[in-house]
């Protein structure tokens, strides 16, 4: 087998992320592949499990939530210093936002928003036992989704932070004390469903869901209020940059065939700005220990922080 | 802002001449050099005001932690007399941790201090708000 044309994909902060076509003999016919091979980096801005990313990528294979097959999983370090895996490349089409407020994608808005929400609700649909991610993903109690959730990013936030911050604490505070319902079932919550995070064409419709290195068992609204974090509206005053937020709760309750409840949902709002928020002190963190100098470390840290203290004054009427 | 200004600028005077040698990916160049100017326009923005805003601040959650004495004890005084953002920064911290633990005090117990808090956290966010700003 022989590589070719190795290069990496600027971005990603959590994984090393790099396109190459091998090709190979099989028989006597020469066989070639475009993939893609993620590694982790030194140290990363959230530190996930990549078996679980892989499985979860692979339980949706075949779905109608898309996504790129996945080939191989190295955990070991021996091979390319880190863990890692190689996935097919589906090439084409694009994942950066910034092209969505250019011709010819600011026509497709509307589809893609569909299409974005629907598939959400594909994946809150799923029964994770059924899809095999109930033997690689921690389970949760219903009661429990919430508490489990919030333990986790504010336990990042103590160990992370590199200066106090007054309007999260806050929000955790109020987190606390006005816990949401029990979650409607345990399903399989991607964790990072935003756009940028998927990639689509000029018509509006998507081809692949990336990046579920952060996918766990949990309510399902948890997915549906990180889609709604005020920061992924690009400043455009659109959920996710595209629709009214009513409208994309709208398609997820009819593709999920579950009830957003507006408490429950603001809760679950809040709470993935807090989590937004330890993403981005993290990555300060990953930075000023020295375990990674990347620019891309930097880039959230500086440019996000402020904004997902915004979101949240946003979303708790204070701004 | 986290990492601190003048250490990154170091680290990115690093990449940037490490770029310059002719043998470096295309592909890695662009990406670096791309994010590395992406880095330099932030700090560019936030240089001139930054110390003016932390002193503005400063001020003002002195104000806000001598408001709430009668809930919380405030931080020793100390004098303002450094004015580098490192040691202006370093103030901000120790002055927003005693907020925190103000805010949460009076928390259901003092609407009017309480809406002043929440008022100057919003006025922090304009503050250190950038261009291109997400929210």
């Amino acid at each position: 087998m022989a590589v070719r044309d190795l290069a990496r994909i600027s971005g990603g902060a959590s994984r090393e992320t790099y396109r190459f076509t091998a090709s190979w003999t099989e028989g006597d016919a020469p066989r070639e592949r475009k993939l893609i091979l993620r590694r982790d980096p030194p140290a990363s801005l959230i530190d996930t499990e990549r078996r679980i990313e892989f499985e979860a990528y692979r339980a949706f294979r075949g779905s109608r939530v898309p996504v790129p097959e996945m080939l191989w999983l190295e955990e070991g370090n021996g091979p390319l210093d880190h863990p890692f895996f190689i996935a097919e490349e589906i090439a084409g089409y694009q994942a950066g936002p910034g092209l969505l407020w250019t011709d010819p994608y600011l026509a497709s808005h509307r589809h893609l928003a569909q299409r974005k929400w629907s598939i959400l609700g594909d994946i809150a649909r799923a029964d994770p036992d059924a899809v095999g991610l109930t033997g690689v993903m921690p389970a949760v109690q219903a009661e429990d989704c919430w508490r489990r959730e919030l333990g986790i990013w504010e336990d990042i936030l103590d160990a992370d932070e590199a200066e106090p911050m007054p309007i999260i604490r806050a929000a955790i505070r109020w987190l606390r004390a006005n816990p949401p319902p029990p979650a409607q079932k345990v399903g399989v919550v991607h964790g990072d469903y935003r756009t940028g995070n998927f990639l689509f064409d000029t018509q509006g419709e998507i081809h692949g869901i990336l990046d579920w290195e952060m996918a766990h068992l949990g309510d399902p609204l948890e997915d549906l209020g990180w889609s709604l974090n005020p920061i992924w509206s690009f400043g455009r005053g659109l959920a996710g940059g595209l629709v009214p937020q009513d409208q994309a709760v709208a398609i997820w309750e009819q593709a999920s065939g579950l009830q957003a409840d507006p408490a429950a949902l603001y809760w679950w709002t809040l709470f993935n700005c807090v989590k937004g928020q330890a993403i981005w002190v993290s990555s300060a963190r990953a930075w000023l220990d020295g375990g990674n100098r990347e620019p891309i470390m930097v880039y959230p840290a500086w440019a996000m922080t402020n904004a997902q203290d915004r979101a949240v004054l946003q979303v708790m009427g204070r701004l | 802002m986290i990492p601190p200004v003048p250490a990154v600028l170091i680290d990115l005077a690093g990449k940037v001449a490490a770029n310059a040698a002719p043998d470096v990916n295309p592909t890695d160049r662009a990406g670096a050099l791309g994010l590395s100017a992406m880095l330099l326009g932030l700090a560019a923005e936030a240089w001139d005001s930054a110390a003016h805003h932390l002193v503005v601040e400063n001020r003002t959650l002195r104000g806000l932690l001598a408001q709430g004495a009668a809930y919380v004890g405030p931080p020793a005084e100390r004098p303002e007399d450094d004015f580098r953002l490192s040691a202006l920064g370093a103030e901000n911290g120790r002055l927003r941790a005693a907020l925190i633990i103000l805010h949460a005090a009076v928390e259901g117990r003092d609407q009017v201090l309480e809406d002043a808090i929440w008022a100057e956290l919003g006025a922090s966010t304009e503050r250190r708000k950038i261009k291109g700003s997400a929210v």
